[in-house]
């Protein structure tokens, strides 16, 4: 059984062994007993974030890739031989990270350590799979840029960041996508995919030591190598607020704000945490009830802010109701931020906002995957040990903090505003 | 419980006629509950169509007893969560709450049934955000397709509008037909309760009572719908969107969850369009195989409920390409009708449904979600040791004849969503 989240006493990661073998690979590992699954998670600290100029979407085209053959393993052979055990997997690229799953039954779990040791190096690039695979992933690409928020988000990161490769989409600029070559791909494969950029995780019914020594089997003999350089772009300051207008085929207004922040452990990550719930999770938050209940301005209003490695954007995202106009949307979520700034915020709001951020990360807790999956992210983009200080860190936000800031990072200066508008009634910027 | 299908599941009828399935899980300090009301917007009539819909949201919009903003405000103080939301054929209230909360949980939950206010204020505000909401919602040609899709399938049956209606009869409905839906609907005998995790049988059976024991008891009517026709024609509709993409449903009338085909027709999903990852032919062949798409897949069992679902076969593609996916489609279906599935394809199908289907027993909700589906399609709290018995005794000879009852390719709805001009439909 966990320990009781709610105890400051116990850190979380106590039951999670950390081991790292000879050839730099981290494995994580976590016993459950009430859950006959195996949960088997590999990450690799590298995303659209480590892509140049050109080449974005290298990371994500690389991640179809690993699901197209290895020297052992035929095309097909990994789905079919997670179907023949009964299990799942799957896949997935941010800005920070690639991670692959499965999810198997306990008693044959260990295929997934065959799979990943093998395709962690022997991944063939077949110039045919690539070229049909391209395909896929234009496809994948335009059904994106079909969604009307996927529009405007791309359009909003490419304006808030100048330089920082967060400006780029995951998924990359169709250009990129399209010019990609199979020896490009595999090049990149080779500096990024090695044991020392890989975290494993292994979440559910096993016992560690016999885990680890089949993990050893598989992985021990991989190669070590030298991380590569991280030559990721600083992105400079934001001065001035940037607006634009994206054109759409739609009369029903959106809008995305997003305000630069910090990155994932930053001592004031945790206000701006509290302040995404204090703003408009669930219907007692701020931005509902004014944008929402009162202006009725609004079908929803949304604040996001999550973990990241580098500085990146806390989201306000609204869509637009009836005839309300694009200023009476800005000028109530201005109003109300303001407002926090200005120190409205008392203990019952911050109490409450608290408490969501715990019970959610209860609930997140519940499957063997959702325990991997944060365990895999947190190490990856930090270390384990953000874990633990989690929620004490949450819970000692105070208001004062909260309205530092809510003044410091969401202020006109430090944002970007972004409008999909209707490309029939009006000329975009 | 000792694990994801093992939990030990016990019915109850309270004093009142409501059913209530209970299930502890002390691995986790949560509670979920599940209050499904058995109707929903099939029992709407067609003039007031959405009221089902609308009564949902309006569930904890206010009570007799408190504001929108007191129950809000009290279920997130805690950490909490109350979700209601309706579909065809019921209404759902969702609570997750930690344990130690559960009391103001039921508290909550037995008021919102029981006693909402359906305010005038509240409804035109609902009404209002609804509208935008299908506004909204008609910028994604994949929704819009898939409702054009319903209309073509299900003509003369209620499945054929959108469960939240269209905006005319959303603009006709009165606060008398709300009140009515929930006078008549929300009563014990038309309800199910479940609840799952961090609490001991006997004290939770007693605090249900507690919560729910005086709501009066009281069934509600049958409604009389009629048995969908599966259709005899081909119905073809292309809806102009100026998107990038061109999306395609091609299907017809499926079959309802007690079917006595449903479990061949799983492993037939399975091996047709649903399975891991990209096994199934479907995505094999047009995803996989051609490039066609990044989305693809085809299901007559996951749309099947207390009223038949449909056949669909869905794909995401570049316009150019709707001739060869649509045909691909034909030939996979009609391939699948005609030749048996060879022994390795059912093995590894009953292989893989067999032993992923636990993964949709792990958490508290999952778990308070399947209940109210065992009770309401009589699948027994031993479905977790009966179902691979359905599952292995499927054979070849059944997958065929399933396909062959249950599958066609000379009388079908296909609609494609797609930029002005790109496709010829008459010629699909």
């Amino acid at each position: 059984m966990p320990p009781p989240l709610t105890s400051p006493n116990v850190p979380y990661t106590r039951d999670v062994g950390r081991t790292v073998l000879d050839n730099g690979l981290t494995v994580l590992t976590r016993e459950l007993r009430f859950s006959p699954t195996v949960t088997c998670m590999v990450w690799y600290g590298v995303g659209s974030r480590h892509e140049a100029a050109g080449e974005t979407g290298c990371s994500h085209f690389l991640e179809h890739m690993l699901f197209k053959g290895t020297r052992r393993y035929a095309k097909g052979d990994i789905d079919r031989i997670t179907m023949r055990n009964g299990g799942s997997n799957n896949a997935f690229t941010s800005h920070d990270f690639t991670a692959y799953y499965f999810n198997f039954a306990s008693d044959r779990w260990e295929t997934a350590l065959d799979i990943e040791a093998d395709r962690m190096v022997n991944t063939v690039f077949d110039p045919v799979e690539f070229a049909a695979e391209k395909k896929v992933v234009i496809e994948e690409l335009k059904a994106g840029l079909d969604q009307p928020w996927g529009a405007l988000m791309q359009e909003l990161h490419a304006t808030a960041f100048r330089t920082h490769p967060y400006r780029n989409p995951v998924i990359g600029w169709q250009a990129d996508v399209e010019a990609a070559t199979p020896d490009r791909i595999e090049a990149y494969y080779r500096r990024h995919y090695h044991p020392a950029n890989a975290t494993l995780v292994l979440v559910g019914d096993f016992r560690t030591a016999g885990a680890l020594a089949r993990v050893r089997e598989r992985f021990g003999a991989i190669d070590s190598r030298a991380p590569a350089g991280d030559t990721v772009a600083a992105e400079p300051e934001q001065t001035a607020e940037r607006r634009f207008r994206l054109a759409w085929r739609s009369d029903v207004p959106r809008l995305a704000v997003a305000y630069r922040a910090p990155g994932i452990g930053h001592p004031d990550s945790y206000a701006l945490q509290v302040l995404a719930v204090v703003l408009a999770e669930g219907k007692a938050s701020r931005l509902y009830q004014r944008l929402v209940e009162r202006d009725r301005t609004v079908t929803f209003v949304t604040a996001e802010y999550g973990e990241s490695r580098d500085a990146t954007l806390f989201h306000v995202r609204a869509e637009g109701r009836g005839d309300a106009s694009r200023d009476a949307i800005e000028a109530g979520i201005d109003e109300e931020i303001d407002r926090i700034a200005g120190g409205s915020i008392g203990h019952g709001a911050l109490d409450r906002a608290q408490r969501q951020i715990e019970a959610r990360f209860v609930f997140s807790m519940e499957r063997a995957m959702d325990q991997a999956l944060l365990f895999g992210q947190i190490e990856t983009l930090d270390r384990l040990e953000y874990v633990d200080t989690y929620l004490e860190r949450i819970r000692a936000v105070d208001a004062a903090e909260l309205a530092r800031a809510a003044g410091e990072y969401l202020s006109r200066a430090n944002r970007t505003v972004g409008w999909l508008v209707d490309g029939a009634q009006e000329t975009p910027d | 419980m000792k694990g994801p299908g093992r939990f030990h599941a016990e019915r109850v009828v309270l004093s009142n006629g409501l059913t209530a399935i209970l299930a502890e899980n002390r691995a986790l300090p949560s509670v979920s509950m599940n209050l499904a009301v058995l109707s929903g917007a099939i029992a709407d009539s067609e003039e007031f169509a959405g009221t089902a819909i609308m009564t949902s949201r309006l569930l904890d919009e206010g009570t007799t007893h408190r504001t929108s903003l007191q129950i809000a405000d009290a279920i997130e103080s805690v950490g909490g969560s109350i979700d209601c939301d309706g579909s065809h054929d019921r209404t759902t209230i969702h609570l997750g709450v930690l344990g130690k909360d559960i009391d103001l949980g039921l508290d909550l939950v037995s008021d919102i049934v029981r006693n909402p206010a359906f305010s005038p204020e509240r409804i035109e505000h609902e009404r209002e955000r609804v509208l935008s909401e299908i506004r909204s919602a008609q910028d994604r040609p994949q929704v819009v397709a898939g409702w054009e899709f319903n209309e073509l399938v299900y003509r003369g049956h209620p499945l054929h509008r959108p469960a939240h209606g269209y905006p005319d009869s959303i603009r006709r409905i009165r606060r008398a037909n709300i009140e009515g839906f929930h006078a008549d609907r929300f009563v014990p005998g038309n309800a199910v309760v479940s609840v799952v995790g961090d609490f001991e049988h006997d004290d939770m059976r007693r605090r249900l009572e507690g919560a729910f024991g005086p709501w009066p008891a009281g069934d509600a009517a049958s409604v009389q719908t009629p048995t969908p026709a599966r259709q005899r024609d081909i119905r073809r509709r292309f809806l102009p969107v100026s998107s990038e993409q061109a999306h395609v449903y091609f299907g017809h009338l499926g079959i309802r969850r007690r079917d006595p085909d449903f479990y061949a027709l799983q492993v037939l999903d399975t091996i047709l369009g649903a399975g891991a990852g990209l096994t199934a032919r479907i995505p094999r062949a047009l995803r996989d195989e051609q490039g066609l798409a990044y989305s693809t897949f085809a299901s007559i069992t996951g749309s099947a409920g207390v009223e038949p679902g449909k056949f669909i076969a869905y794909i995401g593609t570049a316009p150019d390409n709707v001739p060869k996916a649509v045909a691909g489609f034909v030939d996979e279906v009609e391939r699948i009708i005609d030749e048996p599935v060879t022994a390795p394809e059912l093995a590894d199908a009953q292989a893989y449904l067999t032993g992923s289907f636990v993964f949709g027993f792990e958490s508290n909700a999952q778990i308070a979600r399947f209940l109210i589906n065992a009770e309401v399609f009589g699948l027994g709290f031993d479905y977790v040791e009966t179902y691979p018995r359905y599952i292995e005794a499927v054979t070849p000879d059944a997958v065929r004849r399933a396909a062959a009852a249950h599958l066609t390719t000379r009388a079908y709805s296909l609609v494609v969503a797609g930029p002005e001009g790109a496709v010829d439909i008459d010629t699909l």
